[in-house]
């Protein structure tokens, strides 16, 4: 019958999360067992189901790396993963635009004209004050929420 | 996804990786995915630099990765989305596929048989027209656009009245609600006779049956006291072959297909299997393990085999087929498709064993005899085992909404979403895979499971082995792509 294999492993390198999904990814090969041992530590216990199991120090190492590593990206970004499957969750793809303006060539020139004519005029009037922002439109709402609520610990 | 938790601790610099899965593959490259289903293939020492960000910048592999949601800053998070809204579009729809059980009699005794089949007499277990009539508009009232309606047994065809009447009923329904509805057959044409074809053309039912191979293979695995197995399937084969090639103006005959399970007996026989589906005008070849479930698990000794057996046995099969398609000859591996239209297309091929979650009940329902439902037929074969964990009604009794809202119903729908699973949650191949809670609750008595100990996740672990390797050489993936894509 196979030995069982004892490896005790620093909570301080990796996470209790990390151990425990470590030695989960082993559970083909072997049973795992747990146990907290004193000095920030805990006792991997692994019976081999087949064989010696000689192989399994090793491949937990592996495991607690790549664990290690799983863990950290999924954690990291575990805000930006929920935006984007919300995202994907409500997106639809946009019509296509149709050109339904009604308006002969002719018009459509005479239209532009006009229009580039207005941005030409509001441009120069905006002149040194262009990069002013008095509404705040370009502010993100946290840098106008946050500015407030620290303004009002400040009273 | 893991339980929430600090992002970082203070005293660890951010990765600022995004957020990925990974696989070492055998050969030793490193197979990266995300949530968009974008796949890159890393060799381990690229991997390294990547996993540390240090990959350096404006080098293809760097472009690449960029271009697949595997850099963060330059991430599109628009096109991700979509990717990611492409793929999982069948959220959305309701119940696609409809099996009606027409009776649980059959002249075969195939040694894998999962239908707990009854012999070929009496009629106790044969589904009523008012049954069947009552199912096929219980399976109207699916939100899915466009439904199929699956005849199977038992043998069907030893139903035959009831069958013919259902199908007049379907196409006369689906007429008057303006409803798209695909008919199909599982068969073993041991009873299929010319009127019975014609009928069956004429109303645009697709056929399907089984095929193990040679005459030897085929008729060891599927035993038919009647006579010859084998020469009954080649023979309608060839008839509904060549309907198709032919075709008339009244109606679209549909090419039949044909299905291979996968005994002990099929090991080492690879080439002779594809031949005879080759020899029999056949394009499509699906490659299916064999599952121990219901006869099959009391014959398991018998014709079982490990999950390492199947994997060879699946990459000689394609390391065969890819050699016969170099060769002019077009025959394609149906597993291979479906997953091939998940990882090239990113689109999803409708295929509800392996999705997240699984499509029982809110993709699929087995109606049996009786007018009981299940989640799936996988469920109803254990209900005939005397377990009706995976029964969610009854056609006659209950409601289209107290179905899809029956306990079991959405206990398969937690227990196959990867998220929830420890092990599916962090593989590489999570995008295209999915679990099977009937199998889980057959094998390993939960309907969670147990992935890492999972001979099922082990077989799919296989054949995305097995398609990924293929993928990362020029000549395989050329030939591999062009499966799916026109």
């Amino acid at each position: 019958m196979s030995k069982n294999i004892a490896i005790q492993v620093s909570l301080k390198k990796y996470t209790l999360e990390t151990v425990r999904y470590a030695a989960h990814s082993l559970g083909g090969a072997a049973y795992a067992l747990l146990k907290p041992l004193p000095g920030d530590k805990v006792l991997v216990e692994l019976a081999p189901k087949k064989g010696s199991g000689a192989g399994l120090p090793g491949r937990l190492s592996a495991a607690l790396e790549d664990e290690r590593l799983r863990e950290r990206v999924a954690a990291e970004n575990r805000d930006l993963r929920e935006f984007m499957l919300l995202k994907a969750l409500t997106w639809r793809p946009r019509p296509v635009e149709k050109d339904d303006s009604g308006l002969t060539p002719q018009q459509e020139k005479e239209l532009n004209d006009l229009i580039a004519q207005i941005e030409g005029e509001i441009k120069g009037e905006a002149g040194a004050a262009a990069s002013a922002d008095p509404l705040g439109i370009t502010s993100t709402w946290e840098e106008k929420h946050d500015n407030k609520k620290a303004g009002k610990k400040k009273r | 996804m893991t339980t929430r938790k600090p992002a970082k601790k203070s005293a660890e610099r951010a990765s600022g990786l995004p957020y990925f899965s990974f696989r070492r593959l055998p050969g030793g490259a490193v197979l990266l995915s995300n949530d968009a289903g974008f796949t890159a293939s890393l060799r381990a020492a690229d991997f390294a630099l990547f996993s540390a960000g240090r990959l350096a910048k404006g080098t293809p592999l760097h472009k690449e990765l960029a271009a697949k949601g595997f850099v963060r800053d330059l991430t599109d998070f628009e096109g991700c989305a979509a990717a990611c809204s492409k793929r999982n579009a069948f959220l959305g729809a309701g119940p696609g596929l409809h099996i009606l059980v027409m009776t649980l009699r059959c002249n075969h005794k195939c040694l894998y048989c999962q239908s707990g089949a009854l012999g070929a007499a009496g009629s106790r277990s044969d589904m009523s027209r008012a049954v069947a009539r009552k199912s096929v508009d219980f399976a109207l009232k699916s939100t899915n656009p466009g439904i199929t309606i699956e005849f199977q047994g038992g043998e069907p065809l030893l139903n035959w009245d009831v069958l013919r009447d259902t199908v007049l009923y379907a196409r006369r329904r689906g007429r008057d609600l303006g409803r798209e509805v695909r008919l199909a057959l599982v068969s073993n044409f041991s009873l299929m006779t010319e009127e019975k074809a014609r009928f069956l053309l004429q109303n645009e039912v697709s056929i399907c049956t089984s095929l193990d191979g040679p005459a030897d293979l085929h008729n060891r695995n599927r035993t038919y006291a009647g006579g010859n197995s084998h020469a009954a399937t080649v023979r309608w084969l060839k008839y509904f072959n060549d309907s198709a090639a032919k075709q008339v103006p009244e109606y679209r005959a549909f090419k039949p297909s044909a299905l291979l399970t996968v005994t002990k007996y099929s090991l080492g026989r690879e080439k002779e299997i594809i031949n005879e589906y080759l020899r029999q005008g056949l394009s499509d070849i699906f490659v299916r393990p064999l599952a121990p479930i219901g006869y099959a698990r009391k014959l398991w000794p018998q014709i079982g085999y490990t999950s390492a057996e199947f994997a060879a046995f699946y990459r000689s099969c394609l390391d065969y087929m890819i050699k016969l398609n170099a060769a002019g000859k077009k025959i394609r591996e149906r597993n291979a498709v479906i997953m091939l239209e998940k990882i090239v297309n990113g689109s999803d091929p409708g295929y509800l064993d392996m999705r997240c979650p699984c499509g029982a009940a809110i993709g699929q329902l087995a109606y049996n005899y009786n007018g009981d439902l299940y989640t799936c037929d996988e469920g109803r074969m254990v209900g005939w085992e005397g377990d009706d964990l995976f029964r969610v009604g009854n056609v006659m009794k209950d409601s289209y909404r107290k179905v899809m809202l029956a306990p079991a119903t959405r206990a398969c729908a937690s227990a196959s979403n990867l998220e929830l699973q420890p092990q599916c949650s962090r593989c590489a191949y999570k995008p295209f895979c999915g679990v099977c809670p009937v199998y889980n609750y057959e094998t390993q008595g939960s309907l969670w499971g147990d992935m890492p100990s999972n001979e099922r996740c082990a077989l799919s672990m296989g054949v995305f082995d097995a398609l990924f390797g293929l993928l990362a050489k020029p000549a395989g993936a050329k030939i591999l792509k062009g499966w799916v894509t026109p």
